[in-house]
């Protein structure tokens, strides 16, 4: 990976977060460059599925969430006031930890976001999301099942799904929670190389648990311990070498343990 | 004793119980179908010599322990010809298999031994050809004729007029006016349901939590309260206000000022609002919270999300509330007395006459006629059976009503495989 | 939302013009009042003694031994008996019920203890029920049949003078046609209050050796007793506002006193019958708020408490 300008698709700058009274994050702040896979490790309950909500402010729909820092999305300042919730949102799709697509047909599923921004039903709509479930890897196999509900499709299609419900809208970031964590080996495989071929298009913020999936996806890494980021920096150079302590026994732990 | 037996013996009553509560439905369905559908079966002519050397001819519409009650023929009135008749004041009975039984369009009913009698009848009763409605032999019919009879009075039961006293005839005024009166309530309660439902299921704290239990208890309010309301605010506070300003040169005499079909409408409204509103909002908080996240993570706001995503999601719970509001103000009888249910408005509220429609008009309502038909008919061998027949109608109306809007939750809860809220 | 304000303005209502109307000097005729609140609650008691233990007893059956089929069935048989409008049950208990009521209390009162002992009987003679019984409620069913109407023959032998009611629309009558109208109301709640409890309480009760039975009484039961509190609440609440059937089954005769043979006017009675008579704010009309003042008062109150019983019961859930 040659040393190119990178452009930076998301800065987050001293971000912190309270859940009511408790603190969650802590002064977290990251770079997210653009067409390359950010990955954002740490253990679980160390507030790594805050801060992606942070990056399209979804903790705003939590009663008693507090926010404080910036998170700016291109020239978009995300938290200044008067800011478009909608447009912060267009511009960075999330993927949930588990697949949620509506209860409704695959097609309306895909369209539900480009009709939001006013698309109308017609012959635009219909290769938009042909274009996205491309992308996604999904069109050969549902492209004559589009009116089926979504609901009967599988697991991993599912999954696929949202991605392409997210990448419809055409976002400049894609936040993924941790999207791999309930596929076996050989559906993990390919979904990491959709995964590559997804951050030709878009800066990726990956969520992850699994070491060897970020080291093998990620371009860029940060280490997330108790609501701050203890460590952010090119994966490969954290992997071999670890700055922190924690990152170090993370690092380590996961591998012996053969997560 | 061994402890088992006893326990054994413990659940026999628990079962005893639930066998009770099947038997109580059972029964429950068995006699309306019954009771209700009996007073239109062709019952036969029956012709009792009595010991002092009279002979009647009449049906025998009651049975006691210690004597029968025949109907015989109405010549003067409605209800005014009832025989008492004790075992040992008869001789003989017969059924003639010629006799005529004649039901003129007042209600009044006459048998004759024959043609030549049956005119005789007619003019002592002071009826023409064109008064008659019904005249048949029913000691000679068959079992299918009486079927074909059977089904031709229960037409003319519902799609009739009623008589001037509403003591027998057609119930069609009064089926109109329950089938508006749900329709009206309906056209009030959904939309103002739904709505509240989607401000409490966006609210939280605790503002909400006081409305969202106020809203509770009164969906368990007692109905006749309602009524109250509605005579003290809508009746007498609105629609006084109405008549004042829009109505005022046909003042003393009231237009919306005393009840109607609109007031009662609003009363059923308001009964049924809170049921709408609880079970619209259950539906709404049994959404998968993820499904409305990921719709924000989309860039829908909250309101887009709302009618885009929850609301069709709602659908069935917004039908079952539908079921349980209809199932709640076709069955309330006791609000609409107070309201401007009448015992007789055969006028229907829509015509031909502008403005067609005629909310301030009263009505007529299956319920209160099983009510009034009961407890004040002057001829109560002919009220009881009507009213009989009214709830028979009463109850298969609500039911059809509340299983289609079931039937439709169910349908779409396929469709969309949510899970079942709560 | 004036909705919102529009659905509290029902109580503020009728506190409010009760409360704003002038009394006049003359105060209000509370003997009379007394006797409707007596009524209502005779009939609501009355009421009661038929619903509660059937439908507690149907509930506990339908969540502990039934096959789920079933309980599914009887369910919707008593959903089923909730639509039906209540001026049907009036009628029936009007005109079906009340002639032959009038000669048969005797009968009614042996069946009442006839049928429990031949259940009981009939428990003691069969096995230990292990497993879930499944479809006993509907070969129970002529057992039952059978037992009432055993009982009602013998009553009428014994039939002596001390039977008699005052008229044949009377407390007894009321009680046991609005025990059926709120059957379905118990039986839902004491049901919900029954599922709402975690299972694995039970099953590890199981686990532990206890037979159904002894889950039930030691673990179920206990849990659910606030929510089966709150069903009787419930059942009372909707008892004592309920009109049509007392109207049309209870002679409408203000009485006073506990004679469960004699008749009874209620709250909501008195408010069908003379609320359309009475000018508006006239001395009657007055009368006539307070009469629904005080019917107000008490469903809120019951309402209060079972609210209360359910919260319990929720904590004790989370707990
Ligand atoms: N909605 C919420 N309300 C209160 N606390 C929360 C909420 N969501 C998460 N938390 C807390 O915030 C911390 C971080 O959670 P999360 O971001 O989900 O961690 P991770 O995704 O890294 O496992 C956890 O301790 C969790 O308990
Ligand atoms: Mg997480």
């Amino acid at each position: 990976m040659n040393a190119a300008p990178v452009s930076v698709a998301l800065s987050a700058r001293d971000v912190s977060l309270w859940y009511g009274a408790r603190q969650v994050l802590d002064a977290a702040s990251l770079d997210v460059a653009s067409r390359c896979i950010t990955a954002v490790v740490g253990r679980s309950g160390s507030g790594k599925s805050s801060l992606l909500r942070c990056f399209n402010r979804l903790n705003d729909e939590i009663d008693g969430a507090r926010v404080q820092g910036s998170v700016r999305v291109g020239e978009l300042d995300a938290y200044a006031r008067g800011a478009s919730l909608s447009e912060l949102r267009r511009r960075v799709g999330m993927v949930f930890q588990r697949p949620n697509p509506f209860p409704m047909s695959v097609h309306d599923n895909v369209g539900y976001g480009l009709r939001l921004f006013g698309l109308k039903r017609g012959a635009e709509l219909d290769d938009r999301i042909e274009a996205a479930l491309r992308v996604a890897g999904l069109w050969d196999e549902v492209a004559n099942r589009l009116d089926d509900s979504a609901l009967d499709l599988s697991f991993g299609q599912q999954q696929r799904l949202v991605i392409a419900r997210a990448i419809a809208v055409e976002p400049e970031v894609l936040l993924l929670d941790e999207p791999a964590s309930a596929l076996d080996l050989a559906a993990m495989l390919r979904f990491e190389e959709l995964l590559l071929q997804l951050a030709s298009r878009f800066a990726i913020v990956l969520v992850t648990h699994n070491m060897q999936q970020a080291a093998r996806v990620s371009r860029w890494m940060a280490f997330l311990h108790e609501g701050r980021v203890l460590e952010f920096g090119d994966t490969d150079a954290i992997f071999t070498n670890p700055h922190r302590r924690e990152t170090e026994d993370f690092i380590t732990g996961r591998i012996v343990s053969g997560d | 004793m061994s402890r088992a037996r006893n326990e054994s013996a413990g659940v026999a009553l628990l079962g005893g119980a639930a066998a009770c509560c099947v038997g109580v439905v059972v029964a429950l369905a068995a006699w309306l179908a019954v009771a209700g559908f009996a007073p239109f079966w062709p019952t036969s002519v029956v012709e009792v010599s009595l010991r002092d050397g009279a002979v009647v001819l009449g049906e025998r519409v009651a049975q006691f322990d210690d004597a029968q009650v025949l109907r015989t023929s109405e010549i003067e009135r409605i209800g005014g010809a009832y025989r008492r008749l004790r075992p040992d004041d008869i001789v003989s009975t017969a059924l003639p298999r010629d006799v005529l039984a004649i039901e003129l369009a007042d209600g009044r009913r006459l048998f004759a031994r024959d043609a030549g009698d049956a005119a005789a009848l007619l003019a002592a009763a002071g009826a023409i050809e064109s008064d008659v409605v019904e005249r048949v032999a029913p000691n000679a019919l068959g079992f299918g004729s009486r079927c074909m009879l059977f089904v031709k009075r229960v037409a003319r039961f519902v799609a009739g007029a009623p008589d001037t006293s509403n003591i027998s005839g057609g119930v069609l005024p009064a089926l109109i006016g329950t089938l508006t009166l749900v329709l009206l309530m309906s056209v009030l309660a959904m939309p103002l349901g739904v709505a509240t439902a989607m401000f409490l299921h966006q609210r939280r704290g605790a503002y909400a939590r006081a409305l969202r239990s106020a809203i509770d208890m009164l969906a368990g309010m007692p109905a006749i309260l309602y009524g109250v309301l509605g005579l003290g605010l809508f009746v007498h506070g609105l629609g006084a206000r109405v008549d004042a300003w829009f109505f005022a040169d046909r003042l003393p005499v009231p237009t919306f000022g005393s009840g109607g079909l609109l007031w009662a409408a609003a009363t059923l409204a308001l009964l049924t609002l809170p049921v709408v509103v609880v079970s619209v909002e259950r539906g709404l908080a049994g959404i998968p919270a993820s499904l409305r996240e990921g719709s924000l993570a989309l860039g829908a706001t909250r309101e887009e999300t709302m009618w885009r995503l929850l609301l069709p999601l709602a659908r069935p719970a917004i039908l079952g509330g539908f079921a349980l509001a209809i199932a709640r103000a076709a069955g309330s009888v006791a609000p609409l007395m107070l309201v401007g249910v009448v015992k007789l408005a055969p006028a229907l509220p829509f015509d031909a006459h502008f403005p067609y429609f005629h909310p301030s008009a009263q009505f007529m309502h299956l319920g209160f006629s099983v009510y009034d038909a009961s407890m004040a008919s002057p001829d109560a061998l002919r009220g009881v059976p009507r009213a009989y027949a009214c709830a028979a109608l009463l109850v298969l109306i609500v039911l059809t009503l509340n299983l289609s809007a079931l039937v439709l939750r169910n349908r779409l809860r396929a469709r969309q495989r949510m899970l079942e809220p709560a | 939302m004036f909705v919102l304000l529009l659905l509290c303005a029902i109580p503020a209502y009728l506190l409010a013009s009760a409360a704003s109307l002038p009394f006049a000097g003359q105060s209000p005729d509370w003997a009379r009042l007394g006797i409707l609140f007596g009524g209502s609650l005779r009939a609501t008691l009355c009421a009661l003694v038929f619903a509660v233990p059937v439908g507690i007893a149907a509930a506990l059956f339908a969540a502990h031994f039934c096959a789920p089929r079933l309980r599914g069935w009887l369910r919707a048989a008593l959903e089923l008996l909730e639509a039906v409008p209540t001026v049907v049950l009036g009628l029936i208990a009007f005109a079906s019920i009340a002639p032959w009521l009038a000669t048969h209390v005797a009968g009614v009162v042996v069946a009442c203890v006839v049928a429990p002992c031949a259940l009981f009987a009939w428990g003691l003679a069969t096995r230990t029920p292990r497993r879930r019984l499944g479809w006993m409620p509907l070969w129970g069913v002529p057992l039952v049949v059978a037992a009432l109407v055993a009982g009602v023959v013998l009553g009428a032998g014994i039939d002596g003078t001390r039977f008699v009611p005052a008229s044949p629309w009377n407390t007894l009558l009321v009680g046991l046609v609005l025990g059926v109208a709120t059957l379905p109301t118990v039986y839902a709640m004491a049901d919900d209050a029954l599922a709402a409890l975690p299972s694995a309480q039970t099953q590890a009760a199981l686990a532990l050796g206890a037979t159904r039975w002894q889950a039930l009484v030691t673990v179920a039961l206990p849990a659910a007793m606030s929510g089966l509190i709150a069903a009787v609440c419930m059942a009372a609440a909707r008892c004592f506002g309920e009109t049509m059937i007392v109207l049309m089954a209870s002679g409408n005769t203000p009485l006073g006193g506990f004679d469960w043979l004699g008749g009874l006017r209620s709250l909501s009675a008195e408010l069908a019958l003379e609320l359309p008579r009475s000018a508006p704010s006239g001395a009657a009309w007055r009368e006539l708020l307070l009469v629904a003042l005080l019917l107000l008062a008490t469903t809120m109150l019951l309402h209060a408490v079972a609210r209360v019983m359910r919260t319990r019961l929720r904590a004790r859930q989370v707990a």
